[in-house]
Formats: C-alpha cells, sequence, structure tokens
C-alpha cells in the first residue's frame, strides 16, 4: 500500500518525527545549460530552511529534485538516508510539496482536492476522511471555501487550499515553491505566520523556496543563498544580514539608480 | 447531474449495445445458441458446382436448413469406402427438427442468380412415403447450371462452324482446284454451243408437240387417248419402280468411281477417256440434229405418231431416274465426276 | 533526425504508459466512479453525433451505390453493399474517426493543462500515478463503450441506406429486399470483425491522446498544439492500423 509511514497525525499532542534532508553535489544540466552546478547542504529535522535567489537561479529545479520529480544529472538529494531519485522513497517519508500557482485540480472542488490523498490511499473511511479534511481547512480558516471550485478563488486562497491539501498528507517535510509571489504584503505575511505556526504546531521539516526577504529573514531558521546554480551561502538571517559580501548585500538591499540601470550594465 | 443517474444512463446505454449486438447476431447468423440442431441428411452429387458451406436449403423456395459441410467422397478414392454413395462428393445438410422429407424427395443444385448463388432445393415428395431420419441419405438430380449450358452452345456453335466451312470449301474449292460451282460454270461455259443447240432442237420438237404433230401432239391434243394414256402410266409406275433399283446399282457404281474403281472409274480418271467422252458429246449433238430432222429411228420417233407410248415411257423413266440420283447426293458424285473430267 | 527522435520517443513512451496503465487495471474496481463517469463521456455523450453521421454514411452508400448501379441492374444489392462496407469498414472507422475528434481532443487538452498547471506534477508528489487515476479508467471505458457505439453506428447505418433505397425515385428498393441483400451476404462474422476494429482503434486513440496530453510541456500555448497533434497521430494511426488490422483479420478468418 503506497502510503506514508508512519502514520502521523497532525494533531499538537502528537509528535511528527521529522525528517533530515541532504543535498550531495546536486548536478543538473538541461541539454548544455547548467542550471545546478555541485550544490550541497543540509537540512535539519524540524527546521524552517528558506532557499532564496533571485529568478532562474535553479531554486525551483533543487525543490522538484527533493520530490523526485526531476532526475539528477549527477549527485544526489538523501530524505532520512533514502535517495530522493528512488519512487519507493515517496512511501517512506511522506513528502507535500505547495506549488507557486498552488496546482490545485480545478475539476474538483475544494473539498474533493484534500479528500483526493487520502480517498486514493484509502485512509480510513468516508466519514474519517471529512474529519480530516475539514480539520485541515479550519487550520487555514478555509472552512467556507470547501464547495468553491479553485477558479472561484483569490490568489492568497488558492495558496492557503494547497498548504491545506499538502498538510492533509500529514507530511514529514514540507516544502513550499514560492509561496508568497504574486501577493499583497499582507497576504504575503500571513501565509509566512502560516507556514511559521505549522511548523511550531507539527515540528515539520520545511523548505521554502521564495525571493521574498521579509519571509526569509522573519521565519527561517536558516537561509542558503543560491546564485546561478551556485550555493553562494548558509547561515542564519543573523549572519545574512551581517555579510558583506556585495552580491548578497545587492540582493538583500538593492540599490535604485536610475540612472545608470542594472540591464544596461549586463548589456555590456 | 449526480453521480447516480449518470451511471444508470451508462448502464442503460450498455445495456443497449449488448441488446443490439445480441440481435444483430441472431438476425445476421440465424442465432446458432438456441437452435435446435435439426437433423443432418446427406446428399450425394457428380459435381457440387458452387455449393459452399452455409447456403439455404429449401423446400419450395422456403428455408428449411443449410449446407452444414461439403465434403469429398473418399470412397471413390479408396476401394471399399462408404457404401451409401457413389457420388464424387457429397454435401452434409442440417434440417430443421420439425421439416419432415420423405424418402421420394430429391434434392437439386439451384442456382438462383447470374451471379452465381447456389442453394439446394429440396422437392417435396408425397405424403404416404417414409420419413428420412438423421444420417439418411437423400435422392439428387442434377440439374443443368448455366455453365454447362453455355458449355454446349459453345460446342454447338463449333461444330457448326466447322460444317460450314466444309460446306463452304465444296462449294468454292479450297483454292487448288475449284469448288463444284466453279466446275459446274467451266462445264456450261465450254459446252454453251452444245447447249445451246439442243436448246434449240428441243424447242423445236416441243413447237411441234404443240402442233399435234407426230404421237405426242396427239396425245397431248386427243381427249380420246385419255384412258389409254391412264393405263400407260400405270405401266410406267412399274417401270419407275425398277428404275430405282437401277438408280441403287447406280450408286454404288458411283462409289466405285469415287474410289477410281471399274470401267467408270477409269475413264473418268483417264485424259484419254475424257477426250474420248468429249468426242461422244459431240457425237449426241450430231445425233440430236438428226433427231430434229427426222433423221435415223429417234427422228422417227418424234416425227412418227405411232411411236408416242415408248418416247412416253423413256422420258418418265429418266424422269425418276434423276429423282433418285437426287435423293442419292448427286452433288458428290457430280462433284467427283467433274473433278476428274475438267 | 530529430523528427524520427521524436517518432521513436512518441512511440516508446505510449508503450510505457500502455505497459504502466495495464499494470493498474486491478484498481479498477476501486475507481468505478471514474469509469462510469469517463463511460458517460466517451459513449454516452458521443451517442447523437455518431447517430447523425453514420445515418448519413448509411443514406450516401445507398445513394451512391444507387446512382453507379442502376445502370447493369444490380440494384437489389445495395443492401449488401451497405451492409458489408458499414460493417467491416465504415461503422468502426467512423466511431474511432469521432472518437478522436470529439473524445481523444478532450483527453489530450484535459490532461495537457494539468501538466501544464503541474496538476499532474501534485499528484505524483501525492505518490498517485496519473497513469492510475487518468489513464486507466478512460482506457477501461473505452473497452467497454467502443462495440457499443459501433453496433449503433452499424445499425443507424444500415437503416439509413433502406430509407434511402425506398424512397428516392431512381432506387426505389423496397425495404425487404433491401435488408434481404443485407443478411444474405453480411454475416455476424463481418460485423464482430468491425467490432474487433473498433476496440483496437478506439484503445490506441485514447492511449495516444493520454500519452501526447501527458508529455505535453511549456506554458498554455502548448495545449492547443498537444490537442492538434493528438488528434492528427489519432486519425494517421487509425487509418494505417485499419489496414495492417484488416489484413491480419482477413489472415485469420477468411471469407
Amino acid at each position: 500500500m503506497p502510503f506514508c509511514s508512519p502514520p502521523a497525525h497532525p494533531d499538537a499532542s502528537q509528535e511528527v518525527p521529522a525528517v533530515g534532508v541532504k543535498v550531495e553535489n546536486l548536478v543538473k544540466n538541461f541539454g548544455s545549460l547548467s542550471v545546478l552546478k555541485n550544490v550541497s547542504f543540509e537540512v535539519k529535522p524540524g527546521e524552517i530552511f528558506v532557499l532564496m535567489g533571485p529568478s532562474g537561479s535553479g531554486k525551483s529545479v533543487l525543490l522538484r529534485h527533493v520530490v523526485g520529480l526531476e532526475r539528477a544529472t549527477s549527485g544526489r538529494v538523501m530524505i532520512e538516508g533514502h535517495d530522493a531519485a528512488v519512487e519507493e522513497t515517496r512511501q517512506h517519508v511522506c513528502i507535500g510539496l505547495v506549488f507557486q500557482a498552488g496546482a490545485l485540480f480545478n475539476s474538483l472542488s475544494v473539498y474533493d482536492n484534500l479528500a483526493l490523498y487520502l480517498r486514493e490511499h484509502r485512509v480510513g473511511s468516508e466519514a474519517e476522511i471529512k474529519t480530516k479534511v475539514l480539520h485541515a481547512l479550519k487550520i487555514l480558516s478555509l472552512e467556507n471555501t470547501a464547495k468553491k471550485f479553485p477558479s472561484d478563488l483569490s490568489g492568497g486562497m488558492k495558496k492557503r487550499v494547497a498548504i491545506a491539501r499538502s498538510l492533509v498528507m500529514e507530511p514529514q517535510l514540507l516544502l513550499y515553491d514560492e509561496p508568497t509571489s504574486e501577493l499583497d504584503p499582507v497576504m504575503a505575511a500571513t501565509i509566512s505566520e502560516i507556514i511559521a505556526s505549522l511548523r511550531d504546531q507539527y515540528r515539520v521539516t520545511s523548505i521554502v523556496v521564495s525571493h521574498d526577504r521579509d519571509l526569509a529573514l522573519n521565519i527561517a531558521d536558516r537561509i542558503g543563498l543560491l546564485m546561478n546554480g551556485e550555493l553562494i551561502m548558509v547561515g542564519t538571517p543573523a549572519e545574512l544580514k551581517a555579510s558583506q559580501d556585495p552580491r548578497i548585500v545587492d540582493f538583500l538591499h538593492p540599490k535604485f539608480d536610475l540612472h545608470n540601470p542594472r540591464f544596461k550594465k549586463l548589456e555590456t | 447531474m449526480n453521480n447516480s443517474q449518470q451511471s444508470v444512463r451508462v448502464g442503460f446505454f450498455f445495456l443497449l449495445g449488448v441488446a443490439l449486438i445480441w440481435v444483430t447476431f441472431e438476425t445476421l447468423s440465424g442465432g446458432h445458441f438456441f437452435e435446435d440442431r435439426g437433423y443432418k441428411l446427406i446428399a450425394g452429387f457428380d459435381d457440387l458446382k458452387e455449393l459452399k458451406t452455409g447456403d439455404e436449403v429449401r423446400m419450395a423456395g422456403v428455408k428449411i436448413g443449410t449446407v452444414e459441410k461439403t465434403q469429398l467422397n473418399e470412397s471413390l478414392t479408396s476401394a471399399g469406402g462408404a457404401p451409401d454413395t457413389a457420388h464424387a462428393a457429397s454435401a452434409i445438410l442440417r434440417i430443421g427438427s420439425k421439416i419432415k422429407i420423405t424418402k421420394d424427395a430429391s434434392a437439386a443444385i439451384v442456382q438462383s442468380g447470374l451471379l452465381g448463388n447456389n442453394y439446394l432445393a429440396v422437392t417435396a415428395g408425397t405424403v404416404s412415403q417414409p420419413l428420412l431420419k438423421d444420417g439418411d441419405e437423400i435422392a439428387t438430380t442434377v440439374t443443368p447450371d448455366f455453365n454447362s449450358i453455355m458449355k454446349d452452345i459453345g460446342d454447338l456453335g463449333h461444330k457448326l462452324d466447322g460444317a460450314l466451312s466444309n460446306l463452304s470449301s465444296a462449294f468454292n474449292g479450297d483454292g487448288k482446284d475449284g469448288g463444284l460451282f466453279q466446275k459446274l460454270d467451266r462445264m456450261v461455259t465450254e459446252n454453251r454451243d452444245k447447249v445451246n443447240a439442243t436448246m434449240s432442237n428441243l424447242q423445236e420438237i416441243t413447237t411441234k408437240v404443240n402442233q399435234g404433230q407426230g404421237t405426242l401432239g396427239k396425245l397431248i391434243n386427243d381427249p380420246d387417248l385419255h384412258d389409254q394414256l391412264l393405263a400407260a402410266v400405270g405401266e410406267i409406275k412399274d417401270t419407275a419402280a425398277q428404275a430405282k433399283v437401277f438408280v441403287t446399282d447406280a450408286q454404288g457404281v458411283i462409289d466405285q468411281v469415287k474410289t477410281g474403281k471399274g470401267a467408270l472409274g477409269t475413264i473418268i480418271y483417264d485424259q484419254q477417256t475424257a477426250d474420248n467422252i468429249k468426242a461422244s458429246i459431240q457425237n449426241v449433238r450430231d445425233v440430236s440434229d438428226k433427231l430434229a430432222k427426222g433423221q435415223g429411228t429417234l427422228g422417227k420417233l418424234i416425227n412418227d405418231d405411232s411411236l408416242y407410248n415408248t418416247a412416253q415411257n423413256t422420258l418418265n423413266k429418266a424422269d425418276r431416274a434423276i429423282d433418285g440420283l437426287n435423293d442419292s447426293g448427286p452433288i458428290t458424285a457430280v462433284g467427283i465426276a467433274a473433278n476428274a473430267l475438267f | 533526425m530529430k523528427q524520427l527522435r521524436n517518432i521513436c520517443d512518441g512511440v516508446g513512451s505510449v508503450l510505457a504508459l500502455l505497459v504502466r496503465s495495464v499494470g493498474y487495471a486491478g484498481t479498477l474496481p476501486l475507481q468505478l466512479g471514474r469509469f462510469i463517469e469517463q463511460c458517460y463521456l466517451i459513449g454516452y455523450t458521443t451517442l447523437p453525433i455518431v447517430a447523425i453521421l453514420s445515418f448519413f454514411i448509411g443514406s450516401v452508400l445507398a445513394l451512391q451505390a444507387g446512382y453507379s448501379m442502376q445502370d447493369f441492374g444490380a440494384k437489389s444489392f445495395i443492401g449488401s453493399l451497405v451492409g458489408l462496407s458499414m460493417a467491416r469498414e465504415l461503422g468502426p472507422m467512423m466511431v474511432s474517426i469521432l472518437l478522436a475528434g470529439r473524445v481523444g481532443s478532450a483527453i489530450t487538452a484535459e490532461l495537457a493543462s494539468m501538466k501544464v498547471y503541474q496538476e499532474i506534477d501534485a499528484l505524483e508528489t501525492m505518490n498517485i500515478p496519473p497513469a492510475r487515476m487518468l489513464v486507466m479508467p478512460r482506457l477501461a471505458a473505452v473497452i467497454v463503450m467502443m462495440p457499443v457505439l459501433t453496433i449503433i453506428a452499424n445499425l443507424v447505418g444500415w437503416f439509413g441506406g433502406a430509407f434511402v433505397s425506398s424512397h428516392v425515385k431512381f432506387i426505389d428498393i423496397d425495404s425487404s429486399t433491401y435488408f434481404g441483400a443485407l443478411r444474405h451476404y453480411t454475416k455476424f462474422k463481418d460485423v464482430a470483425n468491425g467490432l474487433i476494429k473498433a476496440e483496437v482503434f478506439g484503445f490506441v486513440v485514447v492511449l495516444v491522446c493520454c500519452s501526447i496530453g501527458l508529455r505535453t510541456r511549456g506554458g498554455p500555448r502548448e495545449i492547443g498544439a498537444s490537442v492538434t497533434r493528438a488528434v492528427v497521430t489519432s486519425l494517421i494511426m487509425i487509418l494505417v492500423l485499419d489496414y495492417f488490422l484488416t489484413q491480419v483479420l482477413l489472415l485469420i478468418s477468411p471469407s
């Protein structure tokens, strides 16, 4: 039975055995294009690791390696000692991925979106499934959306439903792909709070891919900075702020120089 | 649309499909599943023609069964095989169990269309006869099929063609030497003068006859002589019968002539004799000239009344003789004679 | 060279998808709801267009046959012509083409958009193989629905031919003659032949459309491109397969 084991319950009273992730010398090429160049880092069980970097630096690709959607050119990703590229790994370790655009099933209602995983894996009766789904919706204050379809939801709501859908899986490892992009600052802050509170409640290991500076500095235990496929630093938010590396300084505090814009510099 | 409604529609749709397939099967294949197997009959034929498995068996045009199998009988190839049939091939028929066929019924292969669509027609027997049972052999009749009729017509045409070309070569010759007509033509041309003379003499004779001159003239113009004539005709008939016998003899002679045997044969096939004959024909002309002038015995006959009876007889005999010649294929005889003569 | 590579890649992924989907056949009882839904979409909703088209195909067949046969007095064979050609060739062929256009395009569009909007990826992270949840129920549904659609197409086509034969002045063959000729020359074997063909065509169409949908890469624009490719590939597959399948069927069951 392909189902996460050991079965965990999203309940504060139970401790979720959180898992650690180890990325070892990961290299990924798309044809001649080198996306990831020998990336290595470690995520400790129960921490929030924020992977930052400018657009196109390979953050999302790295995340897809962790869930096994991409095959590495060389190197590997180990989750609690299991290779992420192997199909069986997902039966040993339950991984939830919150997609950038939500990736909700458009043909299903919010309730069915959440229930799909449980139904497919035959987790209990329909009544038990209902309890679990409503519980997950309640955590994210989505009780009123159960009967709605994804197309009727706002961007923030979609992200929350996506998080709720991952939560229903009772994951040991939760991955967020750009959870705050395309959201207004308040909604972005709300999502950040949700990520933090979920970790606090369930001790789930979280990897967040984002270029949202506020999110990273406020909720991350550690931050990795990825630029052009290379991990240029890993450290706590305080270490990041204290860094004197011009690339990091420019990334965290970009200067607006209207008389000498960056895109013109790149041309030369 | 809720789920149960969808299930109902899909279920109905599927059952409809199954039902339609079933109906199609029943209609097209006559439903072999529930059909009673009926009973088996064997129909032996020397030639099954285009009868094949699955063809219908009909009685009075109504389908009563199907041809289950067609097979070559082994009794022909292996001595002492199945004794029940002397035919080269036989068709195993499957007849509906409700159909009763009597022992005197017979089966025939019938073509229902020019496109070669055969069925086996079974004629109804008489009611009093015992019924045929499973495995019995049914009597068969051979019907000419379209193909054999066409073949016969073809043969006939072939023969006709051959006969016509033979005839044609007999009349027109085969290139080497002329046919009958050319020969006759040549004979007539070469002897035109003689024939003309003979004809004018004959005209002279008939003129005299018309004028009542001589015995012949009197015969025609004198009613008193009628009775005598009748009596004479009776005699003529007898003589004619004798003449027929003569003609049959003549036939034999002609046959000998054909093969070049006997006197006539040598005469005809010998150039010298042919010349002699030409001379004889010249003599005949001289004789007829003399006849016209009343010279000699014949001349006297014509010019002398008292000899009319004898003349009459002779003429009649000649007529009969010619008729007889006509009857017995004179063309061939003349043809052969002419061929040798000219 | 690149084209050839693409074709081989396509064939390979279709076969891989086939193997994976067939491997999940055992889960069909657990997915009865999806199976029924696909049966509804593939069979029930396709019925009206199948009926309309096959009626007119049968009619046109009869009309053309009547026109060309009237000169040599073979009009009574219209029934056999329509019966045989509908059962052996046009019925299954037409249903498959309609399936490719109506159902196949919809399948590809749906799967391609799921792929483009990462729904497929989401399924995979949930440990739900798309082959099991999206492909297998469709394949099962098409297997069940194809014979039903085809037999309806055949019968409607036959009746269309009968209607034209009896109502068009220059043909004027009454229905009993028409169906007599039809029954005389069309055996259930011919119909079964057609049903087998339809089964294979339908299965291939759905499989190819699923595969192309799942292989879509890039943005929303690619959805349209995938649908076009799926329909064109399906049509080519139907016609090419038809030839070889006919050969094989003739070999297996000669008349």
